[in-house]
């Protein structure tokens, strides 16, 4: 790999509380904190102190700033005929600590807004956002996926991003933004030789850390494995298994399905138009007038959620919607998980290539 | 222009009348409300009889002897509109324990000798006797929701019972999930709209808004056993509130 000497910034662990307080004083900064039995969530942070930088995916991805759970369009007063006034609710905020599959989330619902027509509300949020993302030097847990979908190693989407080398942290500056916060900064010196020797020295190790071979199929042979597999058995296993709680949806970082929602307010004239996420696993999400449910299996709707993630963004985006964040198999409360589906599909189709992904 | 303000009546029938004491307690949202409506048959914070039409009729607690069915059928004549509110009226709710013993048993346990004297029927939600138009599930209801509905009754547009689980709202509020400190949670069968009230508060979902409609219960018996959680303790907590599910369970198969 090639490094450009002069992208690189360093900060000295011991200043890393020092970092985080002068970021404090300029701006809301949202960080994963520990939440107990082991999770955590992003939330807005006072002090370095306050932050758990070794974490595992939170249970709701940082998507949570970019499309907020509930977040206001429009207010409506119907006195004279039906005025509509466009609403757009954003705040200026720094997220820091972004793993890879978390900034390929972002980059996933990035694409999927800015289509015609593109979505303003998203977009004029995104703009007030600026990013720090931090390496993952150990696998977070074992429903991590990542490096199946090549999203173990950072691929842009971030204004700077940390690397942990020991006693210090190497530090990417990747756009005007990052260059901005670096420049205000009395902490962070420019990297030298040393430094660079160390950060390749750290990502020799995680390259042999993460070529543990996930699950047994080539990258490229995905979407040919869904085209198969459509009929699959594996599904109807879902289909007993799922409870259709809808987790698995709710805490992927690339759904981007809402609901959009009227709230009159006690006048019964004036009122809100919000939109609120909403999920292909909810019994009422694929009710069609007349109350009939076209995938009313819960297998089908769970298939459905595979193919959005693995064969249909391929062909519009060109990527895989599965950031390998493991999110899902986490949380599903039946136990479902994507490795062991992939593995089954595999199986049934007979790809399997144990050498496969293997370096 | 004025308008003349909609008529409104609250009645209970087997319950505790903690609804209608949320509704009472709602403080400054009340008065708003009180802003829209002319509230004219209230036991819990009035005393006057109200006049023969209504438009809306607030109905809370389950149906549960032959004096309460005829009370009901004459309190949807008079109503434009009928909203069942709080479990034990719009699912049967815990007064629904009853019917998993024998009536007789009952009686006798509850009057002694004289049980004969007393009659009593089968546990029911008001809308397994008359025409309900809204739901507002919830023991006791969930106050941001009861007002969501009562200004779709004003407006004459109807309003959906969410029918995903609880979870939903949970995961969206971020709350570290109770499999995951150890505690069984009813939240993957219950009806959402609450906004995980009580996960929130740190308590565990009793599934008193009652169960979506198409659950997967051996997938959720799949997650108890998984867990460890004894079985009887689990078919208690459904029963709690969703026993009157039956009864519908019972309607649909005639039809
Ligand atoms: S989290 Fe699991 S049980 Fe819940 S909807 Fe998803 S697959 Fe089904
Ligand atoms: S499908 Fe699962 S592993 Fe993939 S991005 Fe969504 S939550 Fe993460
Ligand atoms: S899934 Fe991969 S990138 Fe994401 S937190 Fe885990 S190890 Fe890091
Ligand atoms: S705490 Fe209960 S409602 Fe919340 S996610 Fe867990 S099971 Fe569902
Ligand atoms: S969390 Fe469960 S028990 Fe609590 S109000 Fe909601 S449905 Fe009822």
């Amino acid at each position: 790999m090639l490094y450009n000497l002069s992208q690189y910034v360093v900060l000295k662990k011991e200043d890393f509380n020092g970092f985080i307080s002068d970021l404090v004083k300029e701006q809301k900064v949202v960080a994963p904190v520990a939440k107990g039995c082991g999770q955590f969530s992003f939330e807005e942070v006072k002090s370095g102190s306050e932050i758990s930088i070794d974490y595992i995916p939170t249970i709701l991805p940082p998507k949570k700033y970019f499309m907020p759970r509930d977040e206001n369009i429009a207010t409506y007063d119907l006195s004279n005929g039906e005025d509509m006034e466009p609403v757009v609710e954003y705040e200026k905020m720094l997220l820091f600590g972004v793993h890879t599959c978390d900034l390929a989330g972002i980059q996933c619902l990035n694409m999927v807004f800015s289509e015609r027509p593109r979505d303003l509300n998203y977009l004029i949020r995104k703009n007030q956002i600026t990013i720090i993302g931090y390496e993952c030097n150990f696998y977070c847990d074992r429903f991590a996926s990542c490096r199946l979908v090549h999203n173990h190693s950072p691929n842009g989407g971030y204004d700077l991003f940390f690397t942990d080398v020991g006693d210090r942290f190497m530090i990417h500056v990747n756009t005007n933004t990052g260059e901005e916060l670096v420049a205000k900064s009395n902490l962070l010196r420019k990297a030298g030789e040393k430094d660079f020797e160390d950060l390749q020295r750290v990502r020799e190790a995680k390259n042999r850390e993460f070529a543990k071979n996930e699950i047994p199929i080539e990258h490229e042979k995905i979407p040919e494995l869904f085209d198969r597999a459509y009929n699959s058995k594996v599904w109807e296993d879902l289909d007993k298994r799922c409870v259709a709680c809808g987790n698995c949806t709710n805490v992927c970082p690339s759904c981007y399905c809402f609901n959009m929602i009227d709230e009159p307010n006690l006048d019964l004239k004036t009122g809100r138009r919000y939109r609120q996420w909403d999920s292909c696993q909810n019994e009422s999400f694929a009710k069609v007038a007349g109350g009939e449910s076209f995938r009313k299996e819960r297998g089908a709707r769970q298939r459905h959620r595979y193919y959005r993630k693995f064969k249909y963004p391929i062909a519009k985006f060109s990527r895989f919607f599965c950031t390998g964040c493991g999110r899902c198999s986490r949380t599903c409360m039946a136990c479902i998980n994507l490795k062991e589906t992939l593995n089954s599909l595999i199986k049934e189709q007979g790809m399997e290539n144990p050498e496969a992904g293997k370096v | 222009m004025t308008r003349t303000k909609p008529k409104v009546a609250f009645f209970d029938f087997a319950c505790c009348e903690g609804c209608q004491l949320q509704v009472a307690n709602m403080g400054e949202l009340l008065l708003d409300v009180l802003g829209l409506i002319e509230v004219v048959e209230f036991r819990e914070v009035m005393s006057e009889k109200g006049p023969e039409k209504i438009d809306v009729a607030v109905v809370e607690g389950s149906i549960t002897d032959k004096h309460a069915i005829e009370r009901i059928k004459k309190i949807r004549d008079r109503a434009k509109v009928l909203i069942a509110y709080g479990s034990c009226a719009t699912i049967g709710g815990v007064n629904g324990m009853k019917n998993n013993f024998k009536l007789d048993d009952i009686r006798k346990e509850v009057y002694g000798d004289r049980f004969n004297y007393f009659d009593t029927v089968e546990t029911k939600a008001v809308h397994q006797v008359v025409k309900v138009d809204y739901f507002v599930n919830g023991c006791p209801v969930y106050i941001p929701e009861f007002v969501k509905v009562l200004k779709a009754a004003l407006q004459g547009i109807p309003y959906e019972v969410p029918d995903h689980a609880v979870c939903v709202e949970c995961k969206l509020n971020e709350n570290v999930c109770m499999y995951d400190r150890g505690v069984a949670c009813m939240g993957p069968v219950t009806r959402a709209g609450c906004n995980s009230w009580c996960i929130n508060n740190g308590n565990i979902c009793y599934g008193c808004r009652g169960m979506v409609s198409n659950p997967n219960e051996n997938g959720a018996m799949d997650i108890i056993k998984k867990y460890n959680i004894p079985m009887d303790m689990v078919i208690n907590k459904m029963n709690m509130y969703n026993k009157c599910r039956e009864i519908d369970k019972r309607e649909q198969k005639k039809r």
